[in-house]
């Protein structure tokens, strides 16, 4: 048990935030493609996030009870939203359909916009939890010093 | 006046503080990182009231279980009431988890995490003094 295992955790949550960020990033840029390779509208994905026991550690027999309970986070996969596109009216687009409707992709650039201050927020407090693990760590290097 | 009396219980105190600070820290940036998590429900390390108890069995001289064998000569440091608190590890959910079942409140986890590392750093720094009072009783003031 010691500070390196709180900075992977630390460290895994700011990559789970990165790609998290990307995502919205793929959201927003795509907001109003109407063509994929897979053919129809953008659609909009989302992180899934998992809690997974820290792993790959020898010694982690003789860490105990505590050490058993932290978790670091993964993206365990990345989803599409399954919400129907949106239809906007639009006759002279090149992709309307019959009717004169365009399917644009589900995404809500409000929405999106709002999960991306929540994913900074999230990885500042995990930079934060970084320095805080580097300062004790520094600190306890002046024991009689 | 034994040797190992000069280091008292203080100093044992002090480390099984930053030990087991050092290890709560680990507990809450944990909950930090899956602060996002769904059904995730953050935890922290009690040891509040075990230090307390283990703090009066080792100044009124008495042996934890940690020995296994009343027979064994006890070795200074090792099995004492004190050596033997590791704390405990309790759920500490939001009173209202998010609609993901995420229990996390983020601010209270800042506020932890700020307190749990000034009081880490005070020990520290009472392990310092601690030490430089050692060495200056050692060299005789000079």
């Amino acid at each position: 048990m010691d500070f390196f295992s709180s900075m992977t955790v630390s460290s895994s949550a700011l990559s789970a935030e990165r790609t998290r960020m990307n995502l919205i990033s793929s959201n927003l840029a795509n907001a109003s493609a109407t063509r994929t390779p897979e053919g129809g509208p953008y659609k909009r994905k989302d992180a899934v996030f998992a809690a997974t026991p820290m792993e790959g550690r020898f010694n982690r027999a003789l860490d105990g009870a505590t050490a058993q309970q932290v978790r670091k986070v993964e993206v365990t996969e990345i989803i599409e939203d399954k919400n129907p596109p949106r239809l906007q009216y639009d006759p002279s687009h090149p992709d309307a359909n019959a009717q004169g409707y365009v399917a644009m992709p589900n995404v809500n650039v409000v929405e999106e916009m709002a999960d991306m201050i929540g994913a900074t927020r999230a990885y500042e407090a995990n930079v934060t939890a970084v320095q805080a693990a580097r300062n004790m760590a520094l600190k306890t290097l002046e024991i009689g010093k | 006046m034994r040797i190992e009396g000069i280091f008292g219980s203080t100093i044992e105190l002090l480390g099984k503080s930053v030990d087991l600070r050092a290890k709560n820290h680990n507990l809450i940036a944990s909950n930090i990182a899956n602060a996002e998590t769904p059904n995730f429900v953050p935890k922290a390390l009690a040891f509040d009231d075990e230090l307390q108890s283990a703090l009066k069995n080792n100044s009124s001289g008495q042996r934890s279980s940690a020995i296994p064998n009343q027979r064994h000569i006890p070795v200074r440091g090792v099995g004492t009431a004190l050596q033997s608190v590791s704390g405990k590890v309790i759920e500490t959910p939001a009173k209202t988890p998010g609609n993901d079942g995420n229990a996390v409140e983020l601010e209270n986890e800042m506020g932890k995490m700020a307190e749990n590392q000034v009081l880490f750093n005070a020990s520290v720094q009472l392990l310092t003094k601690k030490f430089d009072g050692l060495r200056t009783a050692i060299r005789e003031g000079k």
